[in-house]
């Protein structure tokens, strides 16, 4: 439509957009301007070209923190995206599931600061619950300093994400699931498919967009997993968990080094885009699976 | 459909991983120090609820909640008010370079924090707004409109193209338009990137850790990081503050979580 009077939508949009531009294009724009030059957050920024990049590509620890993001992006396809189908598919092949899926769902919506906190105590060597529990099972041998031993901190950190996300997926498939004509899901029933058939030939194929979806949110989400890495173990042992944003805001805030930061991050946002965009070119279009 | 009894067993099993760590958290907020460190899975002998307070008042968590109130309010406020104005301008009404504003907007979407937030917090360094509410209140809000733009967008093509025309034949201008019939019709999507919105700036951290120093200012996040840190050894106090921020948290969600549930999974599959 044409607008009643001319000025009327760029009085709409006005506001958002000046907000945006301030607060996220400009910043931006400068953050890849700053990626090339040598800045300590005080002095004048003096130019370097690309000599951050070539240092990132040469910081081991920073190059390590890509393989560890890949470890936890992996290990949480399985917790989170798997689990979560799993319990999709369980909570859908009942009726009157409410009470489990808002129990699952819970740990989503709560600060993940709060929840990283509460688990540091969990896993405490010597007041959490997880290790008085393989205790008085007999399971001395499997007690474990988990966040400060190399060998468990990454995969600790893995499973407690799958604990809180799990639910969050499993909202995602159950709402696709729900979408299905219950026709096609009752018909199925009566020719005696089992409910494990049911899940892997009806209910999984015909929500394949939305799989795909939660498989992109998975990889770009944890790319950028900072808050609990934070908490848990900040990078530690000896970088063991040292992720992209956690070295990031170290380089940044302790280090100082704001230049040599901007380039880290540039590099990671364009991990992020180039993960976005190549998936979407794999993405196969298919028009017999249910939109959400 | 028939009862499974085995599979509510099986289900209510499994319901304990998410159970057993909340109600041990709530349960240790009432033991002693000794009690937590010496029988960590032993329930309290007493029920004294005065750690509570204590935590709240002295430990300063209800600043921070207040705190958390205030900036989240506001966000929510402006990210639903001007979010709503662009997606009517962009959805509904033909101007010049809307296609490309839009396209900018979008990249909001895509892009990650890290993306700006050096440059960020250097220019707020220069603008002198950091250690004020404005910090947060500002990035908050830039955040949530691409979604929010988005979403409304979305809803408001979905509505009845004739509803619009008709108000203009009667003579509303596009602003009218807006108040009198847009509004109304928007309600469920209010609703969904209100609780997206809200969520969001409520259990943000990075930010709040990079921009904000003084305690009286401090959001839930990084205060309870501060009061962890303050009380490391204390470990019933923690307990009890964990147990403030998350029990009136999962109160609100249990009464409302169709709502929540919808919010967050529509705003994340977009």
């Amino acid at each position: 439509m044409k607008p009643t009077a001319r000025w009327i939508p760029y009085f709409l949009v006005a506001p958002a957009f000046t907000i945006f531009a301030i607060a996220i294009l400009g910043p931006i724009m400068a953050t890849f301007g700053l990626s090339l030059t040598d800045w300590n957050g005080f002095s004048t920024p003096s130019f370097v070209g690309f000599e951050n990049f070539t240092h990132a590509f040469h910081d081991k620890i920073y190059m390590n923190s890509y393989w560890h993001v890949a470890v936890y992006v992996a290990a949480t396809l399985i917790l989170e995206v798997v689990i979560g189908l799993l319990l999709a598919g369980l909570v859908s092949s009942k009726s009157n599931t409410t009470f489990y899926r808002v129990a699952f769902f819970t740990p989503v919506m709560l600060p993940l600061v709060v929840i990283s906190v509460l688990w540091t105590f969990l896993l405490n060597p010597d007041l959490g619950i997880l290790n008085r529990l393989l205790g008085q099972l007999g399971l001395e041998s499997w007690q474990h300093i988990w966040l400060g031993d190399q060998s468990t901190a990454l995969l600790s950190i893995s499973v407690i994400s799958g604990w809180i996300f799990a639910g969050f997926y499993m909202a995602i498939f159950y709402a696709g699931f729900q979408r299905i004509p219950s026709t096609i899901i009752e018909s199925a029933r009566l020719d005696g498919a089992t409910e494990w058939q049911l899940l892997r030939g009806i209910k999984i194929p015909m929500i394949k967009n939305l799989t795909e979806v939660a498989i992109l949110l998975c990889f770009t989400g944890g790319i950028q997993v900072f808050d609990l890495v934070y908490v848990l173990t900040n990078g530690g042992p000896y970088d063991t968990t040292q992720v992209p944003t956690t070295y990031l805001v170290r380089v940044v805030f302790r280090d100082q080094q704001m230049g040599y930061g901007s380039a880290l991050a540039v590099i990671l946002t364009l991990v992020v885009v180039a993960v976005g965009l190549l998936y979407n070119k794999l993405r196969t279009k298919d028009d017999l699976v249910v939109e959400y | 459909m028939k009862r499974n009894p085995i599979f509510h067993i099986a289900m209510m099993m499994y319901s304990l991983i998410y159970f057993v760590p909340l109600l041990w958290m709530a349960l240790s907020s009432l033991k002693s120090n000794e009690e937590i460190t010496m029988n960590p899975l032993s329930l309290p002998t007493s029920w004294d609820f005065s750690v509570f307070g204590e935590a709240f008042i002295s430990g300063g968590l209800g600043k921070y909640a207040i705190n958390s109130a205030i900036v989240t309010g506001t966000c929510t406020s402006a990210v639903l008010l001007f979010g709503s104005m662009a997606a009517f301008a962009f959805s509904r009404l033909k101007f010049k370079f809307s296609k490309q504003l839009m396209a900018l907007i979008t990249l909001g979407l895509i892009l990650p924090l890290q993306s700006y937030f050096i440059a960020q917090n250097a220019l707020f360094d220069f603008l002198g707004i950091k250690d004020t509410r404005m910090a947060l209140i500002l990035p908050y809000t830039a955040m949530g409109l691409p979604l929010a733009i988005w979403l409304f967008r979305a809803y408001i093509q979905n509505l009845p193209k004739e509803i619009f025309e008709a108000a203009r034949v009667d003579g509303a201008s596009d602003l009218k338009v807006y108040q009198t019939i847009l509004i109304p019709m928007l309600k469920p999507g209010i609703a969904t990137v209100a609780v997206f919105t809200v969520l969001s700036a409520w259990n943000e951290f990075l930010l709040a850790l990079v921009y904000i120093q003084n305690d009286d200012l401090k959001t839930i996040p990084t205060g309870l990081l501060t009061f962890s840190t303050r009380y490391s050894t204390n470990y019933h106090l923690l307990f009890a503050a964990l147990t403030i921020v998350t029990v009136p948290m999962i109160i609100v969600y249990v009464i409302f979580n169709r709502k929540v549930i919808e919010g967050l999974t529509e705003g994340a599959v977009k």
